[in-house]
């Protein structure tokens, strides 16, 4: 019978699992409140709304309901975020920064092309989630980018 | 800008991880910075230096130098 002992880790082996283990507390507590957001406003959703078609005059939510999902929202795309930026090194911030640049850059041009697009009859009119999903969709895209080619 | 962490890691053989928690910054980024991908801020270039009792450009070139 053979015995692997394996070496300690070093001060520095520790120091780097203790970060990952905080990033993976991050991603969970961002999972919890995803989750529960989309869950909630799923199940007491009232409404024949559809967020997606910008169909906001449909959607129905309880008064109670909507305060949660609103503080959510901040929480899981505004303080969440501003923790983890303290939180990284210079080299995921300034990942981070391009993703970010991408998805601002994309709203900045995207909002009137796609009003010029729909003022020669090619698409319906700009909404609020549209811009949204540009601006979030762009923002994975810049940091792929970011994650492998810089 | 050329570096010679790689170099200086292996002679003290640790692994990016064990640099990286030395350094408190993310393994990732020690890639990063030994693959040349990456130039350190001034603050981490200080704590590479002190963390190997160099001086800055000792560990950095920036090709400037002939």
């Amino acid at each position: 019978m053979t015995s692997k002992t394996k070496a300690p880790l070093g001060p520095g082996e520790q120091r780097t699992r203790q970060r990952r283990r905080t990033q993976m507390i991050y991603l969970g507590v961002a999972a919890v409140i995803g989750g529960t957001i989309g869950g909630m406003t799923g199940f007491f959703d009232q409404g024949d709304g559809n967020i997606f078609g910008g169909d906001w005059e449909s959607v129905k939510l309880p008064p109670a309901v909507a305060l949660l999902a609103a503080a959510g929202f901040l929480a899981a795309l505004l303080a969440l975020p501003l923790y983890g930026f303290r939180m990284i090194d210079d080299y995921k911030r300034e990942r981070n920064l391009i993703a970010f640049t991408g998805g601002c850059l994309s709203v900045l041009a995207g909002y009137p092309m796609w009003a010029a697009l729909h003022a020669g009859g090619f698409v319906p009119a700009p909404h609020a989630f549209g811009m949204f999903a540009i601006a979030y969709v762009s923002m994975i895209v810049a940091f792929l980018y970011a994650r492998w080619r810089l | 800008m050329k570096n010679r962490l790689k170099v200086l890691r292996a002679e003290r053989d640790w692994s990016q991880a064990e640099l990286a928690g030395r350094l408190d910054v993310s393994r990732q980024a020690v890639n990063a910075i030994e693959t040349g991908k990456h130039d350190p801020s001034l603050p981490l270039a200080f704590r590479i230096a002190r963390l190997f009792d160099m001086r800055i450009e000792d560990i950095f070139d920036d090709g400037e130098l002939a």
